[in-house]
């Protein structure tokens, strides 16, 4: 049933990413919801289920993308391996745990991106850090801490977790 | 606030990092056989994850059409006087142009000319964007299954739009022409000269490789050479705005406005074979990729 749920998650996620969200975009970025989700699924269930989802997630993205397919599912995967590593070290997620975890995650995540596109010139770098970089690590941190206070305001998440099992 | 997930098992850490180190040493080892594999599985995938994106694309498109149809109608007059205007002088333009084609057209009569037949096309819609903020794509409707390969060239009736790089059974994911990661061939009209044309990281477009010695200018029309890639010669792909010529260089570029706005293209047209062979059997240009 878990695995139908993520599956369908999955798919949502992809056409949002497609069409509706270049719509929210501020200055020509918009947040990458699939990090996000895996990051919060790594955190909140651990690091089997952070990882595999993050696979998935990665790749299926970089089937609508002209992303590297490898980089895209290593880079979700790690993150959520990474998340659930640190969701068993911290004794509570708070927000500030968590928007500071998604923008190191996402910084980690566009710098392994910018490695993989090989840019020509030192300027090419330095203006991919200052126009996809640094705005994407705070849109997904301020996205995330709206998803988390979300999940854990209105949807009683402690009652969510008791039967996780994957 | 909540408390962190102390109860995964053991086990199931053991098996996280078992997957996660023979993900990393599988696509260091065998990258390429990894991809192919991945990409097969995903043409499938594709097509029904596909269905959630039409669904999607569909619902976003009526609704932009209710807005253009019946909300944003206020600056349609001042738009209807500028057109009317713009209209008088495209005819004076036109009636200029029909005598100079029917001057090439006596002209390559008498140079014995073959005639460049149309090169095959299949007519597309964009149903999506790139799902990250690292390349500058769009998503066609129509993939492998209606022939879309990779390296197909695409255009709209205005010119260049981009390159196909990667399709599923549903889908084709097109690089657009002002990625920094694109190179097509490009020819100056007026000059005859050419160059490779590129993407720039702000979304414009740059020929490279221009000889020092051509008086390239700004203005200046830059079309597709035709010598490779998907496209067939002359197609437009930008105006020149400006040129850079660096001390000790031995090349000059110059910065392209590209001629399709592709953020507001929403249907396309895809080459599927931008050479059709002549009458002796030999190919006109290049020859595209065999299909499988």
């Amino acid at each position: 049933m878990k695995i139908v749920a993520y599956a369908c998650a999955v798919a949502a996620l992809v056409a949002l990413h497609a069409t509706v969200l270049s719509y929210v975009s501020v200055w020509g970025v918009k947040p990458d919801i699939g990090l996000v989700a895996v990051c919060l699924i790594g955190l909140l269930s651990g690091e089997l289920e952070g990882l595999v989802v993050g696979l998935f997630v990665g790749w299926t993205m970089s089937l609508f993308s002209a992303a590297d397919l490898a980089a895209s599912m290593v880079a979700k995967g790690s993150v959520g391996f990474l998340a659930g590593l640190v969701g068993r070290q911290v004794a509570q997620v708070t927000p500030l745990v968590l928007v500071s975890g998604l923008v190191v995650a996402s910084t980690l995540s566009s710098l392994m991106t910018i490695w993989s596109l090989k840019p020509n010139d030192q300027q090419d770098i330095w203006l991919m850090i200052r126009t996809i970089l640094m705005p994407q690590a705070c849109f997904d941190a301020v996205v995330g801490g709206l998803c988390y206070w979300l999940i854990w305001s209105r949807l009683n998440l402690d009652r969510l977790a008791e039967g996780r099992e994957f | 606030m909540r408390m962190a997930n102390f109860r995964s098992s053991y086990g199931a850490r053991r098996l996280a990092l078992g997957v996660f180190l023979s993900v990393l040493l599988g696509f260091f080892l065998l990258p390429h056989q990894l991809q192919t594999l991945f990409q097969e599985i995903g043409g499938p995938v594709g097509w029904v994850l596909s269905w959630p994106i039409r669904l999607v694309a569909s619902v976003q498109g009526g609704i932009g059409e209710t807005w253009g149809h019946y909300v944003a109608l206020q600056d349609v007059e001042e738009e209807n006087r500028q057109l009317r205007k713009e209209l008088e002088l495209l005819q004076g333009q036109n009636s200029q142009l029909r005598e100079a084609a029917s001057a090439t057209d006596r002209l390559t009569a008498l140079l014995e000319f073959k005639s460049q037949a149309l090169p095959a096309m299949t007519a597309a819609q964009v149903i999506g964007r790139d799902t990250g903020n690292w390349y500058r794509t769009i998503l066609l409707n129509k993939g492998s299954a209606d022939g879309i390969q990779a390296d197909m060239g695409v255009v709209t009736s205005a010119g260049v739009v981009g390159r196909v790089v990667k399709t599923t059974m549903a889908t084709a994911v097109v690089l657009l022409v002002s990625d920094p990661n694109n190179a097509i061939a490009g020819l100056i009209q007026r000059t005859r000269d050419e160059g490779i044309v590129e993407g720039t990281t702000p979304g414009l477009a740059r020929l490279k490789y221009i000889p020092l010695l051509s008086n390239v200018r700004a203005g200046d029309r830059v079309v597709t050479s035709g010598l490779v890639g998907g496209f067939p010669r002359g197609l437009a792909i930008g105006t020149i705005t400006t040129i850079d010529k660096e001390e000790g260089a031995l090349f000059q570029s110059a910065e392209l406005r590209p001629e399709v706005d592709v953020n507001r293209v929403e249907e396309v047209l895809v080459i599927q074979s931008p050479y059709i062979p002549g009458e002796d059997g030999k190919s006109d240009g290049p020859l595209p990729k065999a299909k499988p």
